[in-house]
């Protein structure tokens, strides 16, 4: 098995994928990954893709096209329609690894999940295991991400896994992992000096 | 042997360069543990590089990192990181010698390759000019003690002077005094830079080391008897006192001549015998003498006889003439006029020369007949193996610095090719080999006197006749260039002119990153060692002068070697 099921929640299924990004569904009314969260989906009992959430839509049906223009809609509508719709939630998400017979790698998953497939949420320990694997390899996917916000993902990103290093003794990889960025672009000044600036408040946010 | 192999921390890594270009060197950090002269080494494989920061240069990545402080955009470790990668010292590096070190010492091809030296199948790697450059990331340190030692020599070996230390580190340079006298050298820097004072100290070790006699024309009195410096108003100990006059003697110019208000060991009288027709042409420029001088002085030894021209020259009347009955005048015979007559002389031009030398005729250092033949005496003494100072007492101007030195060198020189001559045809020991020490050297190497002075001749043939020259000058411009570029070992410190600091660099390598160091020396106790006595451009503070300073060479203990500690270290108490 390739998760711990304990600290991994499942969050949704899988939807469509390519080789590099995938979409679950979830269902509204469960608590969805934030943007930026590791999240891993079992290709076999061997093998998982790593992702992170890069994108969350909450798509319209024809009813919330109908209720938007109600006045004084109330509340119970409100919850019926949030927590009752037909469409879910989607989550993209952004491949950045794999894991393979115990072994982490910063590469792409040899192929992508299928339909249904179970997505779940990374517990700490997880995201400590991948970060901390290889010399944060796996940050150029991010940075090179096309249709994503790339700053904010890489910010939100170094966040969680910031604070999961920090707490499990490792108060020195969110350095490490900017100072991978800025060898990534320091060729690139006016995009890096935005995205320096975006994780200088996720400094602060880590206290450190 | 055991090296005291220090830890030396990389400071860079080489980017870039090449032999022609110099070395580009990436610091690792602040520009500030490099100054302009520092000593830097290269390892690169079984090789190391040797050679000098040339220049140091900001440099970033992407200009815009290094015109908008990260600091205002960025909280400090954010902005370190960033500036860590993306602002850099760059360090220019001229390289000079490279040295073959072998593999790794602790590996089996250095076993292999070390025993192939020793079997003497290969020749035990010794420093040479660089022929090739390290490779790309090679790792660049400062020069340890040892490196310094490996290239300049250590201390601790006989012949070898420690003449300074370096810049930042403070480990000692020395010069090999052997190689220093093996052709002619020269001091130079401007007024006030430490010239004298490292002169004495040279010379202290070139007596000291005893392989040469040393002759010192010493126009401003300061280097035989105890001096007052005049900046600090200190005492400043002379070679006499420093050594004793059973090696070193001053010879005081004229009978009665004082020096600082000693007597000398000597007195040094020239006889009017002693004053040839070339010692008068050397002064033309003094005595500003016209072109028809050498023909008058031809007539005069041709008429009069070599040795005695100048007594009768000297005799002559200028202006006297006889009245005959009908009151008529005419040169009497005690005259210039009719000398020139009666060898169809100009008499203009040998009443002119007569008028001129006039100065000559006045000096008090020259008499008819001398005491003794202090020229002899004073020969006699350094072919001996003494030291001699010649004092110029109160004789300050050029026209006696000019006549005496050139009259003596010529002398000097002629006793000691034939000396030469008689070794060579077995016949003769091997004579003493001497150096000739001049203050103010433009003085007698200028372009113009440059063709026809004993020194130059000196300066071009090298040590073929064991006497080479010791030129001290703050003009070295104004030395004839084909003496400059013979010059072997050259010491430099500050100088203020482009003209000065392109002759001094003339005939070198690496002379346009070595222009820049000569004028940013500093104005004193700093000097920068060129030329091919020295295995590589250097710069150096120059040794103190000082009390300590003879202590160390009295007790043969050379800087950082303190001999009776080593035999303290070795035996015990
Ligand atoms: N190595 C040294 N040790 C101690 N003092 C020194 C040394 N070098 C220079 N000085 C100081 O600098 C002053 C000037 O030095 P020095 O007389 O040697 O200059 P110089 O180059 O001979 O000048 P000039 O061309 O005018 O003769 C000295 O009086 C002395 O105080
Ligand atoms: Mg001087």
């Amino acid at each position: 098995m390739a998760n711990n099921p304990q600290m991994d929640v499942q969050v949704g299924r899988l939807l469509r994928a390519n080789t590099r990004a995938c979409v679950a569904g979830c269902q509204p009314a469960q608590r969805f990954p934030a943007f930026g969260a590791l999240v891993s989906i079992d290709l076999d009992e061997n093998t998982s893709a790593y992702g992170l959430v890069a994108d969350i839509h909450i798509d319209d049906d024809g009813l919330v096209r109908q209720l938007v223009t109600t006045p004084n809609i109330s509340e119970a509508v409100i919850q019926d329609n949030r927590v009752n719709r037909n469409v879910p939630v989607e989550l993209s998400i952004l491949f950045v690894g794999h894991r393979s017979a115990g072994v982490i790698s910063h590469r792409l998953p040899p192929r992508p999940p299928l339909s249904l497939d179970r997505v779940r949420a990374c517990g700490e320990g997880d995201i400590c295991a991948f970060s901390g694997a290889g010399r944060l390899g796996y940050l150029r996917f991010i940075l090179d991400a096309q249709d994503f916000p790339a700053a904010d993902l890489l910010a939100a990103h170094l966040l969680q896994a910031g604070r999961a290093q920090r707490d499990h003794g490792d108060s020195q990889w969110f350095a490490q992992a900017v100072d991978k960025v800025i060898t990534q672009l320091r060729s690139d000044y006016d995009r890096l000096m935005p995205i320096l600036e975006a994780l200088a408040d996720v400094q602060q946010e880590l206290g450190s | 042997m055991i090296e005291l192999m220090e830890q030396n921390q990389a400071i860079g890594i080489v980017t870039s360069g090449g032999l022609k270009e110099n070395l580009q060197v990436r610091l690792n950090g602040s520009p500030q543990q490099v100054q302009e002269g520092s000593f830097i080494v290269i390892d690169s494989q079984d090789w190391k590089f040797y050679g000098i920061a040339t220049d140091l240069q900001l440099q970033s990545i992407d200009l815009r990192y290094a015109l908008e402080p990260s600091r205002t955009r960025l909280p400090e470790t954010l902005a370190n990181l960033l500036d860590c990668q993306t602002l850099y010292t760059n360090l220019v590096v001229l390289p000079s010698l490279m040295l073959e070190r072998g593999p790794e010492p602790e590996s089996p091809d250095y076993t292999a390759w070390r025993s192939t030296i020793d079997s003497g199948g290969k020749e035990e790697p010794r420093p040479m000019p660089v022929k090739s450059i390290p490779a790309h990331h090679a790792s660049v340190f400062l020069a340890g003690a040892g490196d310094v030692a490996e290239i300049f020599g250590k201390p601790t070996e006989e012949g070898n002077f420690v003449i300074g230390h370096t810049r930042e580190q403070d480990h000692p340079v020395c010069v090999n005094l052997d190689k220093l006298i093996q052709r002619s050298s020269g001091i130079f820097g401007a007024t006030g830079s430490g010239k004298s004072f490292l002169t004495r100290m040279l010379l202290a070790g070139l007596i000291d080391h005893n392989r040469a006699s040393v002759l010192v024309y010493d126009m401003h009195n300061e280097y035989g008897l105890d001096d007052t410096a005049s900046d600090t108003g200190e005492n400043v100990r002379g070679l006499r006192s420093g050594f004793g006059a059973s090696k070193v003697q001053v010879v005081g110019l004229g009978g009665s001549a004082t020096i600082r208000g000693s007597a000398p060991d000597f007195n040094l009288v020239l006889g009017y015998s002693d004053i040839l027709p070339e010692d008068v042409e050397l002064l033309t420029r003094e005595l500003n003498l016209k072109e028809t001088t050498a023909t008058v002085l031809d007539a005069l030894v041709q008429s009069l006889g070599k040795d005695k021209w100048f007594k009768s020259f000297k005799a002559m009347k200028r202006g006297s003439v006889i009245e005959s009955e009908d009151g008529k005048k005419t040169p009497a015979p005690d005259s210039v006029a009719f000398w020139a007559n009666q060898n169809g002389v100009n008499v203009m031009a040998a009443e002119g020369l007569h008028d001129k030398l006039r100065r000559l005729f006045n000096k008090a250092y020259i008499v008819e007949s001398p005491p003794a033949d202090s020229i002899q005496a004073l020969v006699e003494a350094l072919k001996k193996g003494k030291h001699i100072v010649l004092s110029f007492g109160d004789y300050e101007s050029d026209l006696d610095y000019l006549l005496v030195s050139n009259l003596l060198t010529r002398r000097i020189r002629a006793e000691w090719e034939q000396m030469t001559n008689q070794f060579r045809g077995k016949n003769g020991s091997e004579p003493r080999q001497l150096v000739i020490v001049v203050e103010e050297a433009h003085k007698l190497l200028n372009r113009e006197m440059a063709a026809q002075t004993t020194f130059s001749t000196i300066a071009r043939e090298m040590r073929k006749y064991y006497v080479t020259l010791l030129v001290i000058d703050q003009r070295p411009s104004q030395i004839y260039d084909e003496v400059m570029s013979q010059l072997g070992t050259r010491v430099c410190g500050w100088l203020g002119d482009e003209d000065d600091i392109h002759a001094v660099l003339s005939g070198l390598a690496g002379r346009e990153a070595l222009r820049g160091m000569l004028s940013r020396l500093q104005a004193k106790e700093e000097v920068l060692l060129l030329g091919w006595g020295v295995p590589m451009p250097i710069l150096v503070r120059s040794r103190r002068y000082d009390e300590q300073f003879w202590q160390d060479i009295k007790t043969s203990k050379k800087a950082g070697f303190d001999q009776a500690q080593a035999i303290k270290n070795l035996y015990g108490d």
